[in-house]
């Protein structure tokens, strides 16, 4: 399941609704990112996300197809909040089960992986000296292609 | 009216804005005081100031409160040509004086329009709002800045990539995030004949040959998606196509 949405999310709430009725499942693994108050510039007050409606959505799913088709599992859940936010707040959400760990870590990792240097989403800081557009970073692209790496050996 | 005796008291503050649009010619005869009525601001202060203290016997179910301050503040907007109207007020007491703030500047801006009606008929009021409050027991409040727009890819046509049938054929362009603000550029239609060829190269050539600005599309990182995918300079347009600019994403 994947939604793009302006309101908070609650983790907890979240795995459990994928657990629900499940005995299946033996592991689960969960992955929050918050706004941090420091980035490129110390003292980052707020951040607005900005993303590409409609492709979004597309890109989210084919990351998730494609840790479906890498690992085995039992099922994923993908939020990713858009608008203003503050630091502390939740921005994003990958809740993976499996029936062994090592798949729900390792497609949990790859997840956000390619979410970083997939998904048309944009993040503008505002801080205390002004307000600017993050730059990617060239250490998301590594983490990306590691996986590109396995999948050829 | 709620009854207050056993609410704690706490020291409030409540800050509310609004805003009078005007002719820019009212707005410099304010500034520079040549309006026939007399000094516009120092009158609509000692208005705002009152109306506050006067809330109860406007606002059927407000308390009269012993307010302990009432600030009015005046900011002259040319870009705009607009008055910002700012009000305070505090108190320890029971209850909230937010009514209070915005009662102040709902007369201070009646009192603006007022003393320049003489000069200007169109001028208008708006934007009344609470921007903060604090004290008492629901908590503090702050209005959320706006900022940019918070979705600017969403399509215009339900299915893109999909021709209009009667429609001149046609590109949709679409410049997002940091691209957008770089090229002052949201959206954008272009036809699909003057393109160079029928690719994103032939695109980007054709935009630059109608704008020097989109000479940015091919400076830095610039990625693009056709009908939402991930695409390149050799991607194939057809008529309908959706093409999107953008800087490398940063979300997560």
């Amino acid at each position: 399941m994947i939604r793009v949405q302006q309101k908070a999310f609650d983790a907890g709430a979240e795995q459990q609704a994928l657990l629900q009725g499940r005995s299946d499942i033996g592991a689960v693994v969960s992955f929050t990112g918050l706004v941090r108050d420091f980035n490129e510039r110390p003292d980052v007050r707020a951040l607005t996300l900005e993303h590409y409606a409609g492709m979004t959505e597309r890109a989210l799913e084919a990351i998730v197809e494609d840790a479906e088709s890498r690992w085995s599992l039992q099922g994923v859940r993908l939020i990713h909040r858009v608008g203003c936010l503050e630091p502390g707040d939740p921005i994003v959400l990958v809740v993976v089960a499996s029936a062994h760990r090592r798949s729900a870590f390792e497609a949990c990792d790859f997840i956000m992986d390619y979410l970083k240097t997939r998904a048309p989403f944009w993040k503008k800081e505002h801080t205390a000296s002004g307000n600017y557009w993050v730059a990617e970073r060239s250490s998301d692209h590594q983490d990306a292609a590691r996986w590109e790496e396995e999948c050829n050996n | 009216m709620v009854d207050v005796a056993d609410k704690v008291e706490s020291q409030r503050e409540a800050v509310a804005s609004g805003r009078i649009r005007m002719h820019p010619e009212t707005l410099a005869l304010l500034a520079d005081g040549e309006l026939p009525k007399g000094d516009v601001l120092a009158t609509a202060r000692i208005a705002g100031i009152q109306a506050a203290k006067r809330t109860p016997e406007l606002i059927p179910l407000c308390h009269a409160l012993p307010l302990s301050k009432v600030a009015i503040e005046f900011r002259l907007d040319e870009p705009s040509s607009s008055v910002e109207v700012s009000a305070t007020c505090r108190l320890n007491g029971r209850t909230g004086v937010e009514m209070e703030a915005l009662t102040a500047v709902s007369v201070a801006c009646l009192t603006l329009y007022d003393m320049c009606k003489a000069v200007d008929k169109d001028m208008e009021i708006g934007e009344i709002r609470l921007e903060s409050k604090t004290g008492g027991k629901s908590g503090d409040y702050r209005r959320q800045a706006v900022s940019s727009p918070i979705v600017t890819g969403a399509s215009r046509h339900a299915d893109p990539g999909l021709a209009l049938a009667t429609a001149e054929p046609t590109v949709h362009i679409k410049c997002l995030a940091e691209l957008r603000e770089r090229l002052g550029v949201s959206d954008l239609d272009i036809p699909f004949d003057t393109l160079e060829s029928a690719d994103i190269a032939g695109l980007k050539a054709a935009l630059i040959a109608t704008d020097a600005r989109f000479a940015g599309l091919n400076e830095g990182r610039v990625l693009c998606a056709v009908n939402q995918v991930m695409g390149g300079d050799q991607t194939p347009l057809t008529d309908g196509d959706e093409v999107a600019f953008f800087p490398p994403v940063t979300g997560g």
